[in-house]
């Protein structure tokens, strides 16, 4: 499958996975993730009264047999799992070496191609909005099946990362706008000073299962920069003077481990699977083992 | 704490400077990041574009003023006003002697002495005066009082060591009179101490400040050196050489006598600690020569491992007796080993081929003109004859002196003596209770024993000391045993010798084989040579005559190397070895190392922040 943003090898091995979903689906499209409707499947749910016009072909005659009273058998409706991707393409996203953005797409694409192998309805919402990209976004809000998995990657590829980002607006109109709950996967740096509390509520409160993937640049991580530095933010253009030096790069890396922990914590107190990863991991390893072991999929 | 350029504080003037370039904005690197969230703490300043700033607390500001503030310091020239007060006169006496050549202290002793004496020129105030003597055989005023302190670091530099004793009783009368009616003023003195007797200073409370240099004394040397006749084999010669251990501990060494540098005799020695091992060489002679006794030893000082001595062949001594018969004098004359005697009734020449003449009683009609022994007779020039004296009781007699080696006078009679007024030229050496007895000296050149009575008048000739005073006195008398005596001068002193006629020039080929010419003073018939402070035989020639002498250290108190924690001046007082070293007065070296060492502190500083 020849694509420029997963190896051949990686999309093999996706195809063995499928996404875990905590709740039963609620979605109304059918699919092949149980639900709480009744409909055709192999899946046994419950009895009910016969009522006139019901296929007899669902009727059990055993119990007709033992109780001489007529009941039809129902069966749990198999329905599919939304699967809605919130790409943090701000222009935050465009640093680092690797980029983070290439890297959030990679998962995106991961993820996604795991959902559309499993009959899965994916949506990715990339944020801010871009009018310049408004019919790659488009086509990118619902795709269902396996065979759209190549468009998809083609879509995905053709996002660019530009403009300054709310994560919490984007969080919260995503909430509103998707018609039925299910899984949200959020690919940000979550370098937002407004935060991200707002929007991870939201979600909660529609019912979605939430993973949370912080991607940072290693230059994030450990700056190369050093000396009198005059620090011009890419999203809000503000500017920030600081004397840095190699002396204070233990308090800069505590500052980001606090960062991270802080947004760990509020994750694990609602539920929500965490992943922080720097954009220079290898993808096998988030995608094959700590998703793997975080029961995101199996 | 006081300044020497206070002026120099006009330079806290930059410190406001470096101040308002901290108060300007630095110029900053941009850089665009993805987000400064994570950046928040490292807020360095407030973003303002103020080309001015808030002073704010800054390691590095702290830093530079302290840095200006050392290097001001350090250019007001601040010093702690020490022991030493204002306009102070030091007088630097440096020994130079053979002793301060030892090799105990690293290169030696002259030179440890020499980078003491230039650290205390570097710790001298600008107010301060010093002079600098060098003390060795002569004392040399190096530098007239000055505060120019490279005048006085070249006149340490052309200081140089001399194979000669010290004579530090004239280097520190010197002084004395350097530092007469000054109020603040120190002697100085650098040495190892190893100098003679100073008690002329015992009352004087020099403000001498002893600064000792050495640190042990292992030498060997030759003090003391002489050859004579054997008196067992005339045809032999006797050198007799004392030699010194003066370390403290048992030293091997190997005593070589040479003949004109031809090696005749090696003997091993062992000798032992602190003591003194007298050593007689015996040699045939069969021309005038030199004899060299060299040391063959390791030890701090190399300069006494050898003496030389001129030894003139024997010749017969050519005696004239004047008498009217004696046969005392006459058999005790006869029975001096290797005389000519020859007798006459009187003198009717000078007799100048005579080595010696003795006239017995006799008035000359001529006087001699060689040495004599005059016996109950005087010249009118010599001395005033007051009278005679009836039986003179022999009172005292000098049992030191040459002629009266071996002499006794006990139970010696006399009838009367010629009663003189003892001459400045002369010696008494017999003192009766009137008047001298006999009186020698030398006048004019001339040896003169005078005896002042009749011997056959008294009971002298019967006695064995009258023989033994004839023996002396042929011996004392003889010219060729005064010029032997005379061939041989101590490092310093000066060399005489007379001359037979009045000559205009002098050669000398000094030990090294450098010849030096000097010029002699018109009428003179005497060469007088000074520049004697180099060890070894010198050879001279003026015309005709030709002569060689030695100069030796030959000085027990230069041998002793060992370093004197005191000087003594006299009985009493005595002056100690100081430990202090005096340091720096001026401290601005020290203010600029720590600004130097905070500019590097400021650079490291820097680095770390930046890099």
């Amino acid at each position: 499958m020849a694509n420029g943003i997963l190896t051949p090898q990686l999309l093999r091995q996706l195809e063995q996975l499928q996404l875990l979903a905590r709740r039963k689906s609620r979605s109304s499209a059918k699919g092949e993730r149980r639900s709480r409707a009744r409909g055709q499947s192999v899946e046994f749910a419950d009895h009910r009264n016969y009522a006139h016009g019901d296929d007899f072909r669902y009727l059990d005659w055993s119990l007709y047999g033992r109780l001489d009273r007529l009941f039809v058998k129902l069966y749990e409706e198999e329905r599919e799992l939304p699967v809605t991707i919130f790409l943090d393409a701000s222009e935050s996203m465009s640093f680092g070496e690797p980029r983070k953005f290439d890297f959030a797409r990679q998962v995106a694409a991961a993820i996604g191609y795991v959902a559309l192998c499993g009959f899965d309805r994916v949506s990715v919402l990339p944020f801010p909005e871009n009018p310049a990209e408004l019919a790659v976004r488009s086509a990118l809000r619902s795709v269902r099946g396996r065979k759209s998995s190549m468009p998809y990657f083609q879509n995905l590829s053709q996002v660019t990362a530009s403009g300054s980002a709310n994560l919490n607006e984007a969080l919260r109109r995503g909430a509103l706008q998707s018609r039925q709950a299910g899984v949200a996967v959020i690919l940000s740096d979550f370098l937002d000073p407004a935060g991200y509390e707002e929007g991870i509520t939201a979600l909660m409160g529609r019912g979605f299962q939430i993973d949370a993937i912080q991607i940072l640049a290693p230059e994030e991580l450990s700056p190369r920069s050093f000396g009198d530095l005059r620090l011009v933010d890419a999203e809000t253009g503000l500017m920030t003077e600081v004397t840095f030096g190699r002396y204070r790069m233990q308090a800069y890396q505590q500052m980001v481990g606090n960062f991270r922990q802080k947004l760990a914590e509020h994750c694990a107190a609602r539920g929500v699977s965490f992943f922080s990863v720097s954009s220079d991991t290898s993808l096998e390893q988030l995608l094959l083992r700590r998703l793997k072991e975080a029961e995101v999929w199996a | 704490m006081s300044f020497l350029a206070p002026l120099a504080f006009a330079f806290a003037a930059t410190i406001p400077v470096v101040i308002v370039f901290y108060l300007l904005k630095r110029r900053r690197v941009v850089r665009l990041v993805s987000s400064t969230l994570l950046w928040q703490k490292f807020l360095a300043d407030t973003q303002a574009n103020a080309p001015f700033q808030k002073l704010r607390h800054n390691w590095l500001l702290i830093l530079q003023i302290l840095l200006l503030l050392l290097a001001i310091l350090a250019l007001a020239r601040p010093y702690l006003s020490g022991d030493k007060r204002d306009g102070a006169l030091l007088v630097v006496v440096l020994d130079a002697s053979a002793s301060m050549q030892s090799t105990d202290e690293s290169p030696n002793r002259f030179e440890k002495a020499r980078a003491e004496a230039t650290a205390l020129v570097a710790g001298m105030k600008d107010h301060d005066q010093m002079v600098i003597l060098q003390a060795a055989d002569q004392t040399s005023v190096k530098q007239s009082p000055t505060s120019e302190k490279a005048a006085l670091r070249r006149a340490l530099t052309e200081a140089a060591p001399a194979d000669s004793p010290t004579r530090l009783v004239e280097a520190l009368k010197l002084a004395e009179t350097l530092i007469k009616n000054r109020a603040n003023s120190e002697i100085h003195l650098f040495s190892d101490g190893a100098v003679p007797d100073l008690s002329e200073f015992e009352n004087k409370d020099l403000p001498v400040v002893y600064h000792r240099v050495g640190v042990r004394g292992n030498n060997v040397g030759v003090v003391a050196l002489d050859v004579r006749a054997n008196p067992e084999d005339a045809s032999q010669r006797a050198v007799f050489a004392s030699l010194a251990n003066h370390s403290t501990n048992l030293v091997s060494a190997e005593a070589q006598l040479l003949f004109n540098d031809r090696v005749l005799e090696t003997r091993p020695l062992a000798l032992e600690p602190r003591s003194t091992a007298p050593q007689i060489f015996l040699a045939a002679q069969t021309e005038t020569g030199v004899f060299t006794v060299r040391l063959k030893v390791t030890d701090d000082l190399a300069a006494d491992n050898h003496a030389s001595i001129v030894s003139l062949l024997p010749r017969p001594v050519k005696v004239h007796l004047v008498t009217r018969g004696n046969r005392f004098l006459e058999r005790a004359l006869r029975s001096v080993p290797n005389v000519e005697l020859t007798t006459g009734v009187n003198l009717l020449e000078p007799g100048r081929e005579h080595d010696a003449v003795v006239l017995d009683d006799v008035d000359p009609v001529t006087w001699p003109e060689p040495n004599v022994l005059a016996i109950h007779v005087a010249s009118t020039n010599w001395f005033d004859v007051t009278g005679v004296a009836p039986v003179p009781a022999i009172v005292d007699w000098k049992g030191t002196h040459p002629l009266l080696r071996y002499c006794s006078f006990d139970n010696v009679q006399i009838a009367e003596s010629t009663a003189i007024k003892r001459p400045s030229w002369a010696v008494s050496l017999v003192e009766g209770s009137q008047t001298p007895l006999i009186v020698a000296g030398e006048l004019a050149r001339q040896r003169i024993v005078w005896v002042g009575f009749d011997t056959l008048q008294s009971t002298w000739p019967l006695r064995v000391s009258f023989p033994i005073f004839i023996a002396n006195a042929v011996e004392w008398l003889n010219p060729q045993a005064a010029n032997s005596a005379q061939l041989t001068v101590r490092a310093g002193d000066p060399f005489r010798l007379s001359l037979p006629e009045v000559m205009a020039q002098a050669e000398i080929t000094l030990p090294g084989g450098e010849v030096k010419t000097m010029n002699l003073a018109t009428n003179a018939r005497e060469v007088v040579f000074a520049e004697t402070a180099r060890l070894g035989v010198y050879r001279l020639k003026a015309g005709p005559v030709q002569s060689v002498f030695c100069v030796n250290l030959m000085d027990t108190a230069e041998s002793d190397t060992t370093p004197r924690e005191e000087l003594k001046l006299g009985k009493f007082a005595t002056v100690e070895a100081t430990t202090v070293r005096r340091a720096n007065a001026e401290l601005w070296r020290w203010l600029a190392a720590g600004a130097l060492i905070v500019l590097m502190f400021e650079w490291w500083y820097y680095h770390r922040r930046t890099v």
